[in-house]
């Protein structure tokens, strides 16, 4: 028996402007699916409609027709809490602008998540040392976010996406805003929660270096999936040699 | 092209200027109202107590000039918040620093100009309305009372011009010292507190001393006079301050250290939310809790002073009206009395020094007459036994039963048989008890006239009545019933807008915040309750010390009122009514401004 696909996007399209006005057609029928464990990279230039992709699945956003299903249940059709509550529980997300609480502590960002739907505050505190643990923050938990690096609040966002152990973890350019050595580190960890941990990962980047830690990578162009390149048995230089090579044909 | 930009930022945002806009609005009205009387010599000097008129005046002046200072200090960074990314663009656009003072310029003086001018009109309005329904309510004359009154109008307009040019110099200085970067990414980075722990401790310690100190002086008024009244001000005022510094924050760490309540829903969110405003609210809390104390107070006095009106009366006179041989106008008059508790006629027959009462009369309906003391009106039954050794005391009361051309005769009583004897003519002194003096006001007042028509103005018969003592205790007091009513409803206004306001303008650096909650799914109901308890503890907190600080100033009123604390239920009933529905404004004006409707949510 085949494993269900843990996102299933079906003739994903998504119009912008209202019927008799200018329209614009950010999206013009996607299709793909991510099995569980995998991680998967989303690459297009400016515009070619990774973000609005993105934003629909991870519910911040409705498709104008095609199905996402996420663990297999059908997202747009949620409405009101349901949403919510399915943001919470099934989906992590990781900001380029880390979009951590300001006035809450690294450990009260972590725990979020988990108050929001009542659990134990004990509970809480195993979970919030667990996860900060495995992405090296234990040190840093009781420190506000201005008072953290860029790479330790982008670790800090993970622990939080990731603490309600979600059936997939969304990336938007979480690098975006790190040096490079913050975001070789931060790859690193992600990379690692997959293959040990099997998180699954959708990682959109317009990054070849983020992308190369990816297994499969799709090309977005103007709203179409164009291309895909998988990791297989390549080494990382290799395999983003070929991100290169492929970016510089694909734009043209 | 500037005026274009500058009035087009108002159009874009027209929602959040409507809210900012009708809150000026209200407060020029206010002002405009306030001023009307103010202002209006003639109509003080005929409506109250010629000493006391200018001081509270005087001093609600000073009071509302405060309040909408600050209250414009506030509106205006309001203006500021929403409007500075927008000036940031143009200046990274490469607009001089000239120019965009030159923008906020207009556009704040235009916003400024615009709320005063409707201000004023509304302020007619209300000026009209409030002024006929509270002066009808009172019976007061309401002599020179009038609703378009220039020098207010100029006042109120001279004022609102130079606050809202002094703010956009300010604004403009601020914006153009704020590096452009800042202005760009503008979003309050909260920080650590700071303060230690015996810093807080001491503050806690000094506000619970000082704010004793100034209720102390309060309740000693009568002995401290001018100097009770300073050291309250400074003690009361520097204690709220400390109170809010040191114990609000106390009070939230400790809520946080409980980790059981802490760790449940959006409630460490909502904490710190609070935790990290508190330092920046402090001052404002304690203004509003001196504000709301003043306003509550002045409602609460007010009411007082009504209430006492017909307590004072009927201090006075045990009888609602006493008439001796009254003619057929008058009997007219006193037939259309509603309510009539008791009526009762006294025979009298007079000789050359005295006007004589029958005793059987007396015995079986004796005459009522009010003990003078402070508390509850008590009564003293004049009988045939008693009237010689008694009466002499209530001289001022009996003399409405001396009938015409018998004034200057003793009041005296003679034995059944010896009344009969006397061969004068007989006459009639009819009494009336009434359920509810005031609600036969307008009878009364008609039976008063009819009494002046048959007597003259001068006479005993008409000094003595109740009525006219009614109408002197009114003219005096209700004038001081409206000050105090109008001016706690004025302040009220003011202060709920200025907290108000004070929150609103944070609304917009909170946008990112809850937009943030909702993308990992914090249901919306959730956050509106977070966001009802934040806003509710910045109103409930200041709104409690005010409450504290009327009941413990009311002493101060232990002289002038009757019974200061006998009637709080309507004053506080009311104006905790009005602060509640600015509560739910602001509240719902929040909410529009920090939670998204439509992130896929419907």
């Amino acid at each position: 028996m085949a494993e269900q696909p843990v996102v299933s996007v079906k003739d994903v399209t998504k119009t912008y402007g209202k019927r008799g006005e200018k329209q614009y057609q950010a999206l013009k029928g996607i299709t793909f699916d991510v099995q569980p464990g995998e991680f998967v990279g989303i690459m297009g230039a400016s515009g070619s409609g990774k973000t609005t992709l993105l934003n629909i699945l991870s519910t911040l956003d409705r498709p104008t027709s095609g199905s996402v299903a996420i663990n297999g249940q059908d997202v747009t059709a949620l409405r009101g809490n349901q949403l919510s509550d399915f943001r919470a529980k099934r989906v992590g997300f990781i900001f380029q602008d880390f979009n951590l609480l300001e006035n809450l502590t690294a450990r009260e960002n972590i725990a979020l998540p988990m108050a929001l739907q009542n659990v134990k505050s004990a509970q809480q505190q195993t979970a919030v040392t667990q996860i900060a643990q495995k992405l090296g923050i234990d040190a840093v938990l009781d420190h506000y976010p201005t008072e953290l690096s860029g790479g330790q609040k982008q670790r800090v966002a993970a622990a939080r996406a990731l603490v309600q152990q979600p059936a997939i973890l969304f990336g938007d350019e979480p690098t975006g805003a790190l040096d490079s050595q913050s975001a070789r580190e931060l790859l690193n960890t992600m990379a690692q929660l997959n293959d040990q941990q099997h998180v699954s990962i959708l990682l959109v980047t317009h990054d070849p270096f983020s992308a190369s830690y990816a297994k499969r990578i799709l090309f977005i162009k103007d709203g179409q999936i164009g291309q895909e390149l998988v990791h297989g048995d390549k080494t990382q230089e290799q395999f983003y040699q070929e991100i290169l090579t492929t970016l510089g044909t694909f734009q043209q | 092209m500037l005026r274009k930009l500058a009035l087009g930022g108002i159009r874009s945002r027209f929602r959040d200027y409507a809210v900012l806009f009708s809150g000026l609005v209200i407060g020029s009205a206010v002002f405009y109202m306030f001023l009307s009387l103010a202002t209006n010599k003639a109509f003080l000097t005929a409506n109250t107590m010629v000493g006391m008129t200018s001081f509270i005046f005087g001093f609600g002046e000073v009071l509302l000039v405060i309040i909408t200072t600050v209250y414009i200090v506030y509106a205006n960074s309001f203006l500021m918040s929403m409007r500075q990314r927008d000036y940031a663009m143009f200046m990274m656009l490469g607009a001089k620093s000239r120019k965009i003072a030159q923008l906020i310029f207009i556009e704040t003086v235009t916003v400024g100009v615009l709320a005063a001018v409707v201000g004023i009109a509304l302020g007619m309005g209300l000026t009209g309305v409030a002024g006929h329904v509270l002066m009808a309510q009172l019976h007061a004359p309401a002599t020179h009372f009038s609703v378009v009154w220039p020098p207010a109008i100029m006042w109120t307009f001279v004022f609102f011009l130079l606050m809202f040019v002094v703010g956009a110099l300010i604004n403009a200085h601020n914006l153009l010292k704020t590096p452009l970067l800042d202005l760009l990414h503008a979003a309050t980075t909260p920080n650590r507190l700071k303060t230690k722990k015996w810093v807080l401790g001491l503050q806690a310690v000094l506000a619970v001393v000082l704010l004793a100190i100034g209720y102390w002086a309060m309740s000693q008024l009568a002995k401290l006079v001018l100097a009770g009244i300073a050291i309250a001000l400074v003690t009361i005022v520097l204690g709220s301050y400390f109170l809010f510094n040191a114990l609000l924050v106390w009070l939230i760490g400790l809520l946080k250290k409980n980790k059981r309540f802490a760790a449940k829903g959006l409630h460490t969110f909502t904490l710190s939310q609070l935790s990290f405003r508190i330092r920046d609210y402090t001052r404002i809390l304690a203004v509003v809790s001196i504000l709301f104390a003043l306003a509550l107070g002045a409602i609460t006095v007010g009411l007082g002073f009504e209430h006492d009106i017909p307590d004072l009366a009927s201090k006075q006179n045990a009888y609602d009206t006493v008439v001796v041989d009254p003619n057929a106008a008058t009997m007219a008059k006193a037939r259309q009395l509603t309510g009539v508790k008791a009526q009762i006629n006294y025979h009298l027959k007079q000789d050359a020094k005295h006007v004589y009462f029958n005793a059987s009369e007396l015995d079986r309906d004796p005459v009522l007459v009010v003990q003078f003391a402070r508390g509850p009106v008590k009564f003293t039954k004049l009988t045939a036994a008693n009237f010689a050794q008694k009466s002499g005391d209530y001289d001022s009361q009996l003399g409405q039963f001396l009938p015409a051309k018998a004034q200057g005769k003793q009041l005296a009583v003679l034995t059944a048989s010896q009344f009969a004897a006397l061969t004068s003519p007989v006459q009639t002194a009819h009494t009336w008890r009434l359920k509810d003096f005031t609600a036969n006001y307008d009878q009364l007042s008609a039976l008063n006239k009819a009494i002046v028509a048959q007597y003259g103005k001068e006479s005993t018969a008409v000094y003595g009545q109740k009525f006219t003592y009614y109408d002197m205790i009114n003219g005096a007091f209700s004038g001081m019933a409206f000050m105090g009513f109008f001016l706690g409803i004025a302040f009220l206004a003011m202060l709920a807008s200025t907290l108000m306001f004070k929150i609103l303008s944070g609304a917009s650096y909170d946008q990112s915040r809850y937009l943030m909650l909702q993308k990992i799914g914090v249901r919306p109901g959730l956050l509106r309750k977070s966001v009802r308890q934040e806003i509710g503890a910045l109103f409930f907190f200041p709104g409690l010390l005010g409450v504290i600080h009327v009941l413990f100033g009311l002493k101060m009123f232990v002289g002038l009122l009757q019974e200061p604390y006998g009637h709080l239920l309507l004053p506080f009933g009311l104006f905790i009514v009005l602060y509640a529905v600015y509560y739910l404004l602001t509240v719902w004006l929040y909410e529009r401004i920090v939670i998204q409707k439509d992130i896929a949510t419907d």
